[in-house]
């Protein structure tokens, strides 16, 4: 796995694509999953077409599901713990020590596998937002 | 990660671990310039050895009331099937009690196994609206293995097996693992290109296929 990440292609920008930003203490963390999590109700996923959930920072572990398309990608531990694909309990633990700033209101989940390109459509083409809790 | 695919943060219920792997995360991102390409320095088999050790001891926790495992009639097929998904039931309830959740999102297990049998048998399944049949089998097939993995941890004094342990139980020696692979071979013969295409990648794991 190792091999072949480093052996992808890296993209060029025609802007800076690398930010120095505050330290942690100072920022806000949000997830980015590509374990094909979204609300449960939402829209399954159903392609490597890089469209997106949006799921709230205040999400229950029992309105979390899974619907990512690959056979061979384990649920069990999911089903056990929902920390090992959506570390939420750990991020607020480490919020509230003040190892991190905050943690974000929002968090987005795509399917794994997808083409980097196809992620980067923007909204609405490809995003989902359900029926976010106000 | 030297974890298997589907759990990027190590170990279910080691909160330890995995704040050492989200610690080890979020220091990339301070750092000064990238793209950046860091391995966690555990070994691989420093956690995976602890998952085969438990492996090598695991039983199902519940008994059949009759095995599905040489069964190649498709009526008794069925009939092993259903049986199979009723006993399994009460531990899956027993199991959403007492996690208070559970991953099975749009098929339990009495919809998705009468989703399999209509389509095994060659009947049109009742879907909702707007849900293909092809995705309808997916996602079935996937809450399906969901609810017996929830089921078979929640007998009392039982353990969770691995995912390697649990997949050879669930296709190898279950009337579900049985009756997806003849839902695959359904799929495969249809003239539907997204159920061909179920049927060749979405249905079952590579190490269960004979083709």
């Amino acid at each position: 796995m190792r091999s072949h990440i480093a052996n992808l292609s890296c993209p060029t920008f025609s802007t800076q694509p690398w930010t120095v930003g505050s330290d942690l203490q100072a920022r806000r963390v949000a997830i980015i999953s590509t374990a094909g999590l979204h609300r449960r109700g939402d829209r399954p996923f159903d392609g490597m077409t890089g469209d997106y959930r949006i799921i709230p920072g205040n999400i229950a572990a029992g309105d979390l599901v899974m619907t990512h398309l690959s056979t061979n990608f384990d649920r069990t531990g999911f089903q056990q713990d929902w920390n090992l694909v959506f570390p939420l309990d750990r991020l607020k633990e480490l919020a509230a020590e003040g190892i991190i700033g905050s943690v974000a209101e929002f968090h987005y989940s795509f399917m794994g596998a997808t083409d980097p390109g196809e992620m980067a459509s923007p909204p609405p083409k490809s995003v989902s937002f359900g029926n976010i809790p106000k | 990660m030297p974890f298997e695919l589907g759990r990027p943060l190590g170990i279910p219920n080691d909160p330890v671990l995995q704040r050492r792997i989200l610690l080890a995360a979020l220091d990339l991102l301070v750092a000064a310039e990238g793209p950046v390409l860091v391995d966690f320095p555990d070994e691989a088999t420093q956690h995976a050895g602890e998952a085969r050790r438990e492996a090598v001891v695991w039983a199902c926790p519940v008994n059949f009331a009759s095995s599905a495992a040489d069964e190649t009639d498709l009526d008794k097929l069925v009939s092993a099937f259903k049986r199979e998904v009723a006993e399994l039931r009460p531990w899956y309830d027993r199991g959403f009690q007492q996690r208070g959740r559970t991953a099975v999102g749009d098929f339990d297990p009495r919809s998705a196994s009468e989703l399999f049998i209509d389509f095994a048998r060659g009947h049109t399944p009742k879907l909702v609206e707007n849900q293909s049949l092809s995705v309808a089998l997916r996602l079935a097939a996937h809450d399906l293995k969901c609810s017996y993995f929830e089921a078979v941890i929640a007998k009392p004094g039982s353990s969770a097996p691995d995912s390697i342990t649990f997949n050879r139980w669930f296709w190898q020696e279950t009337a579900a693992g049985k009756i997806l692979k003849v839902i695959r071979e359904k799929c495969l013969a249809e003239t539907d290109k997204s159920l061909r295409m179920i049927g060749t990648l979405l249905l079952i794991p590579m190490s269960e296929k004979n083709d």
